[in-house]
């Protein structure tokens, strides 16, 4: 099978409808339900990007192990959330405003066992405040698990397009 | 009569003038007096691990090119063609012997001599100095212990005598264990919209903000090291070395309070490298003082225990870009620099849950300084005036520099001290006017 195949269009639809609703419970701020999303297991990565030339074309992206932006798994993504809604999140108190616009959605694979992966880019606006504001573009390589009647993803790959992040943190998730 | 600058710290009320982060003026004037002066820090030697391997990064606001040259040596260069000043390397980091600009293609081996100009014989008549023109090198490079500075100041005193004391103490980081540290691959860049100056002082001295700043990620699993008592009034100092430098330490009177300061995840660690600290460095560094938290004059910080370490590049008096590296002891385990590595991202960083708060409280306090009316009022730095440890060699024989008490503001006005002494000197700039003619006229 080749590594676009598309699946069937059943399929394609109902994750597209998995991943907006994921990126709806993120702007709603319905965080704990937002991490229900996510299995026991995660790896939830986004390496830091590098401009490269000539020969070292293709090490953009740092490996996995080396120093990243976000390295969590769901102990350390469960307790950002925990200090999130701690109301002591100086940096988040207020809470950003974000619209998470998801894209370019494509099943990348479909594994016997019903495991998917699926790409898609990501277009997020921020406003922060009064006048801080941001747009964080990328991509995100996902692994999706069946759960109960939808999925839970496993491990999420996230590629932020920047190199130097162009705002003050990266207090929000991907 | 006080100078312009001094006059703006006042040490009897311990009062700082806000127009110092927010006035464009004074920020070209720290570029000449402060930036083109001082040693900076462009990294560590282990991210040049191979010949002709190079990164780029910056001294102020100008940009440089970092290289590990054929002979092993290493360079530092503005990262400008000398015919229109394009940047000659677009890179982050890489491996290359030359660097071709992209414009005219004028091209500099990786020592700086123009080695290629296009046209050399047939449109400049092979008349061009090539010499002349080669990258701009700075002045000085040198490393402590693999900390690798520059200077672009020829008449700059040697690396050690600029660090001072402050080397001394380095130690405790740089020298802790045999074969000392190594970066980890991988660099946090990030901007924030703040003066340089708020981060090192926050990270220079300010132990008062963390039960605050930092309660929610200390009570959502966060924690740092060295583990802390609640609340406030717990021992420790901070350490006054001079030079505009400082840092905080908790103090551990033995063994046993050591490995109580330590998180579950760092205890097997520490104990296995305890016993080789004290023989490296002593009782009062390699055991009594656990280091927190630092900054290096002018625009380094670091947290020790956190393996964090900052350089916060200046863009402009409302601009800064921090960029972020993680530390460990070369000779540590793999799963140890691994576990650090994950301490320092999700506490320290672009995401960190820590850092996170701490910028946003530099914003802030930045912003307060743009109102007319706001700036009239200064910044209070009072904390711990008049209240220093009078004795040091009483708490330890081996104690270099002044003593506050652990929640003090003492690093902070010898910080603002030293900006001021060094704004205030007026003697002909580190790098004058070197147009030819200008040089021609020097030389003559």
């Amino acid at each position: 099978m080749n590594a676009h195949a598309v699946a069937d269009m059943a399929l394609w639809f109902r994750v597209q409808a998995f991943l907006a609703l994921e990126a709806r419970l993120q702007d709603d701020h319905h965080l704990t339900d937002w991490l229900a999303l996510f299995s026991d297991d995660l790896r939830y990565w986004m390496p830091v990007v590098t401009n490269r030339i000539g020969r070292d074309l293709g090490k953009e992206i740092s490996a996995f192990g080396e120093v990243a932006h976000f390295d969590d798994d769901k102990t350390s993504l469960t307790n950002r959330v925990k200090r999130l809604q701690t109301g002591m999140a100086w940096a988040e108190t207020p809470p950003s405003r974000t619209r998470h616009l998801i894209s370019n959605v494509e099943i990348l694979k479909v594994e016997e066992d019903g495991r998917l992966e699926v790409r898609s880019t990501f277009l997020i606006y921020r406003s922060h405040l009064e006048y801080e504001f941001e747009t964080f573009s990328g991509f995100r390589h996902d692994y999706l698990r069946p759960h109960q009647d939808e999925w839970q993803i496993y491990r999420r790959d996230i590629i932020l397009d920047q190199s130097v992040v162009t705002q003050k943190n990266l207090g929000i998730f991907f | 009569m006080k100078s312009h600058f001094e006059h703006m710290l006042d040490l009897k009320w311990g009062d700082l003038d806000r127009r110092i982060f927010s006035d464009p003026q004074i920020f070209e004037l720290e570029l000449e007096r402060i930036f083109a002066r001082c040693w900076l820090l462009l990294g560590h030697e282990s991210m040049l691990p191979k010949p002709n391997d190079f990164f780029t990064t910056y001294m102020g606001r100008d940009p440089v090119i970092v290289t590990r040259k054929a002979d092993g040596s290493i360079g530092c260069y503005l990262n400008m063609c000398r015919h229109r000043g394009n940047r000659v390397c677009r890179a982050d980091a890489g491996n290359a012997r030359a660097f071709s600009c992209p414009f005219h293609g004028w091209t500099f081996s990786n020592d700086g001599r123009l080695t290629n100009v296009p046209g050399y014989k047939e449109i400049y008549l092979e008349k061009l100095d090539l010499e002349a023109h080669s990258l701009v090198p700075v002045a000085k490079i040198d490393s402590y212990k693999g900390l690798l500075f520059a200077t672009f100041d020829q008449h700059a005193p040697p690396l050690l005598e600029f660090l001072g004391d402050m080397a001394w103490y380095l130690d405790m980081i740089l020298d802790r264990r045999e074969g000392g540290v190594e970066f980890l691959p991988g660099t946090h860049k990030w901007l924030v919209h703040t003066n340089w100056k708020f981060p090192v002082d926050n990270f220079i001295g300010d132990s008062y903000h963390g039960p605050v700043s930092h309660k929610s990620a200390w009570v959502s699993g966060f924690e740092g090291m060295p583990r802390r008592k609640s609340g406030y009034g717990y021992e420790g100092f901070q350490v006054n070395p001079g030079g505009g430098h400082g840092f905080g330490v908790r103090w551990a009177e033995n063994r046993e309070q050591v490995f109580e300061m330590s998180l579950p995840e760092f205890l097997d660690y520490e104990k296995s490298r305890l016993e080789e600290s004290i023989q490296r460095l002593g009782d009062l560094r390699g055991m009594h003082f656990s280091p927190m938290h630092a900054s290096i004059f002018p625009n380094v910080s670091l947290l020790w225990q956190g393996g964090a370490i900052r350089v916060w590049h200046p863009k402009g008096p409302k601009l800064t870009e921090a960029w972020g590296w993680c530390f460990v002891d070369k000779a540590a385990p793999e799963a140890y620099k691994r576990e650090k590595a994950l301490h320092m991202v999700q506490r320290h960083g672009t995401s960190g849950t820590w850092e996170a708060d701490d910028v946003d409280n530099w914003v802030q306090c930045h912003s307060s300084s743009e109102g007319y009316v706001a700036r009239r009022y200064p910044q209070n730095l009072e904390m711990g005036l008049g209240d220093e440890i009078e004795d040091p060699h009483a708490i330890h024989p081996d104690i270099r520099g002044r003593l506050g008490k652990f929640q003090s503001e003492i690093n902070q006005r010898g910080f603002y001290q030293r900006w001021a002494e060094l704004m205030d000197d007026t003697s002909v700039p580190a790098v004058p006017d070197m147009s030819r003619r200008a040089c021609q006229k020097e030389g003559a």
